[in-house]
């Protein structure tokens, strides 16, 4: 009994000794990633996101979270630089058109690797080809569909024999993630590498290696001093990328100041909120995501496989919802100017872009125009109010996709012209059932696969386009095929403006907003602004505190 | 929840038939025994149930692909062929250890399992730590005082801490102690600067405060600690109100016996009556409590984990489930099957142990 005892009484004075010991460790942490302001350009920057990886190797993987990582670590034949996306030479000393269907680059020479394997026009070869071979349902071999085969006349120079002659958007696929370029003597040729094995082997090429690699919870980068492409000297000694699942919990961090930068993907309220507190800066940029609305030219309102087909009524329910919608006060009330009206079917800020929808609609100059839908309606002959079946997503284009459907639906319909029939499903079956003509009238959004206006034509508007909503316009396809392969800048942009103009007319997608991209920083953290730029490429080089 | 606090002490079941024949031994097998059907039944149950919406490729891709490439992908993988085939297949897979990759990021099941259940083992740890300490001294003073005005404040915050669903009592603990008075971190499980230390040990145990204490950095410890309070805290209180009201009514319980009341009588002090005579008794009980307990913990660590960033099976299992990666998500419910199971038979063998008479 004593020593029991003495058992309870230890037991009692753990329980108060713990409650001391953690009472004490309260205080702010030493160790804490806090990492207090140096003003010293060779500090470590920590970076915080929500974006995911999921895979190192480039044949793996197709989304932001992995092509960030990749940004800092591999090499592409061309890149840009921070400020703008304009292909420019990277690994490459020269690369150009040498026929029509030639596109030849130089290597600069003496390049090696991290771990000092000879880079040369080898690798470059390897990477695309295994790219195309292994073709992982979670890569991005679909943007490689060009290439015909690959030549290696010598040590430093790659042929790239094109399909398509004059492929005005091959040297943005070669900044693509289809395009870093992967060590031949690391990488299998057939198979994924683990990312263990990829930062086991310090198969690097970029302004950073990778010091340490936990999966989606902490990476530590190091600048790494043999890099030779167009970013550069990094403007730190190194950078840490933090993962978040909860916005809030990396919206804290930021205000606390344990991370120096965030973006990806804070909530337009927490924006907002961040705007308003004077310890953090937030920084917003050019973005190319677009969301819009789809008109499936069989199953909407007077389609052509519904019982009232009728072409002329079913123009006219897309003019008059097109006159209807007010994308300013989207912007404003939904988004809090996180994203920004789009007038065209190419987002501002592309070479080429225009503003068709704002003149064709509305009021001309972005307000809409309820007169103008009330006449456009009965013009056609459509006299009481056409019901609308209007599908959105509520899990894939972020949380306030619902609040943006619910403003469509009141904007249609305080017009006394439309009654809406909103529903919502989610992203598993809405993305198929959307192709499959489950849905007249329907909420997409894009991102873009490289920075060229192209990039939000032919996915869309060639061979029937990818939504598959049955809208066909020969004339639409031969401009499209034709600014694809002018050379001449100027001649393509208007090439490009007439395509906008003539999809503005039939509105096969209605488009809505563009997004810009948003970060959040530390007062004391500078160089962010720099790297939001139409590349859509985060680079850690340009940040310092 | 309230039958098991109310009812009586379970550790006095009564003895089925006589020990003889039977003896430790027996008991211990058949006990052990029993885990594998346990385990058997529930990795079935995943298996087919996972199986009702399909094959785990077209779930994970959520008709990104063409169908095509779906079903070619579906093909190379064999979810094609008969699902007994393939259960069958499954299982001699796991039984050998083979629990594949994950769909969404490719990662080996084995090493995530590894990685991640370390995390959530070293979460429970502190859970139940927090559990003991809070639930079993308030539980003796509560008793001690019964009737009490501090008796009544106790058994109010006994039903208060295990009536509020644990991601609100961690929200409240965040918004109160993180964000608004600042003492303790808003998520993760260490700073920066200490997981990447945790990450260059040599032999990491992936419990990060065993790791620092291993490797003698005592800053490192206390920055694990203080982030590690309140995500224990936000999932120990949960059982700390279970255990406290356990505490109390067995000590109240015991306080009525006999040789209690002739310590009384014999005019000994009502405190060292609870501290000398009755603890003992009443712990007794925790110990088969706490094997239940620790299913409920484990529910309670997927959304403690995910509240605090704390890169758990909990926080991974939520992941992988948004994902819909199915392969995952098997190797994550038969991990937490085998952990209660297994918990389960300890836990049998020390009340066995204890208390000769739950033998049979």
């Amino acid at each position: 009994m004593t020593k029991s005892t003495k058992a309870l009484r230890s037991a009692i004075a753990l329980t108060g000794v713990s409650a001391f010991a953690l009472t004490a460790c309260t205080g702010p942490s030493g160790g804490g990633g806090g990492s207090t302001a140096s003003e010293n350009a060779n500090s470590v920057i920590a970076y915080g996101t929500t974006d995911k990886v999921t895979a190192l190797d480039p044949a793996g993987s197709y989304d932001n979270g992995s092509f960030m990582v990749m940004n800092q670590i591999y090499s592409f034949l061309l890149n840009s630089k921070p400020g703008g996306a304009e292909p420019t030479p990277d690994l490459a000393e020269s690369a150009s058109f040498t026929t029509p269907t030639e596109f030849t680059v130089k290597l600069k020479g003496d390049l090696k690797w991290a771990n000092g394997h000879v880079l040369d026009s080898k690798d470059v070869k390897f990477s695309f080809d295994r790219q195309v071979k292994i073709s992982d349902p979670n890569g991005p071999a679909s943007l490689l569909t060009n290439i015909e085969s690959i030549a290696t006349p010598d040590a430093t120079t790659v042929v790239f024999t094109l399909e398509k002659a004059n492929d005005q958007t091959f040297p943005q696929i070669l900044t693509s993630p289809a395009a870093p370029i992967v060590d031949d003597e690391v990488f299998p040729a057939d198979k994924l590498l683990s990312d263990d094995e990829i930062v086991k082997a310090n198969a690097f090429h970029g302004q950073y290696v990778i010091d340490s690699f936990n999966k989606n919870t902490l990476v530590s980068l190091k600048a790494w001093p043999d890099y030779k492409g167009v970013l550069g000297k990094p403007a730190n000694a190194g950078a840490t990328i933090k993962y978040y699942t909860d916005q809030t919990n990396m919206k804290l961090e930021v205000k606390g100041g344990q991370i120096d930068v965030a973006n990806r993907s804070l909530s337009a309220t927490d924006i907002d909120d961040l705007k308003k507190d004077s310890n953090v800066k937030v920084h917003v940029g050019p973005g190319g995501e677009m969301r819009y609305i789809v008109f499936n030219f069989d199953t909407m309102p007077f389609g052509a496989k519904t019982p009232e087909a009728d072409p002329k009524k079913a123009l006219a329910v897309r003019q008059a919802a097109a006159d209807l919608i007010d994308r300013q006060a989207i912007s404003d009330q939904v988004y809090k100017g996180t994203y920004l009206p789009m007038w065209s079917n190419v987002p501002s800020g592309f070479a080429g872009a225009n503003e068709s929808f704002k003149e064709a609609y509305g009021d001309g100059s972005g307000k809409p125009s309820l007169d103008k839908a009330k006449k456009v309606m009965a013009d056609a002959g459509i006299t009481g109010p056409v019901n609308i079946k209007l599908q959105y997503n509520p899990d894939h284009y972020g949380n306030s996709s619902g609040d943006e459907y619910a403003m469509i639906k009141d904007q249609l319909e305080k017009s006394g012209l439309f009654t809406v029939d909103l529903q919502s499903t989610e992203w598993v079956t809405y993305n198929t059932a959307s192709k499959k003509d489950s849905y007249p009238v329907f909420q997409l959004g894009w991102f873009p696969d490289f920075s060229d206006a192209d990039n939000y034509l032919t996915p869309f508007f060639v061979g029937g386009g990818f939504m598959n909503n049955h809208y066909s316009n020969a004339e639409v396809e031969t401009l499209i095929a034709k600014q694809l392969i002018t050379a001449d800048k100027a001649e393509r942009e208007k090439t490009i403006q007439e395509v906008q103009n003539l999809l503005a007319k039939d509105i096969s997608t209605l488009p809505l907003l563009q997004g810009a991209q948003v970060a959040v920083s530390g007062t004391n953290v500078k160089g962010v602004d720099s790297t939001l730029d139409a590349s859509f490429k985060f680079r850690l080089g340009t940040i310092s505190k | 929840m309230a039958t098991l606090i109310d009812a009586p002490p379970p550790t006095v079941a009564a003895p089925k038939s006589k020990a003889a024949g039977g003896g430790l031994g027996r008991y211990i097998l058949i006990r052990f025994l029993l885990i594998f059907p346990t385990i058997f039944i529930l990795v079935t149950l995943v298996f087919f149930l996972m199986r009702i919406t399909g094959d785990p490729i077209t779930a994970a891709q959520g008709g990104r692909l063409p169908q095509e490439q779906i079903d070619a992908l579906v093909h190379q993988a064999g979810y094609d062929r008969n699902l007994l085939i393939q259960y069958i297949e499954y299982l001699g897979n796991i039984a050998t250890g083979n629990f594949g990759r994950t769909i969404s990021d490719g990662r080996p099941v084995v090493e995530m399992l590894a990685k991640f259940g370390a995390a959530t083992l070293e979460l429970s740890i502190n859970a139940v730590a927090v559990a003991l300490l809070v639930g079993i001294p308030l539980g003796m003073f509560a008793a001690h005082k019964r009737d009490k005005v501090p008796d009544a404040f106790l058994r109010t915050f006994a039903i208060l801490c295990y009536a509020t669903p644990v991601f609100f009592a961690g929200l409240l603990l965040k918004l109160t102690f993180s964000v608004g008075l600042g003492w303790f971190p808003v998520a993760g499980r260490a700073s920066t600067t200490t997981e990447l230390a945790m990450g260059r040990l040599v032999a990491p145990t992936g419990i990060y405060w065993l790791d620092a204490l291993r490797s003698g950095d005592l800053s490192a410890f206390g920055d694990i600690v203080h982030h590690a309070v309140l995500p224990a805290v936000a999932l120990g209180l949960l059982t700390a109100g279970v255990f406290l009201r356990l505490v109390r009514t067995n000590v109240i319980g015991t306080l009525g016996k006999d040789y209690v009341e002739a310590g009384r009588s014999r005019g000994v002090s009502e405190y060292r009556l609870v501290t000398k005579h009755a603890y003992k008794p009443a712990l007794i009980p925790i110990i088969t409590v706490m094997g239940l307990q620790i299913a409920l913990l484990l529910g309670g660590a997927v959304l403690t984990e995910t509240t605090f960033e704390w890169k758990g099976l909990g926080y991974q299992l939520a992941q992988y489930l948004t994902a819909r990666d199915f392969v995952a998500v098997q190797g994550i419910v038969m991990l937490l099957a085998v952990i209660v199971a297994v918990t389960n038979f300890v836990v049998d063998i020390a009340a066995a142990l204890i208390d000769p008479r739950v033998r049979y």
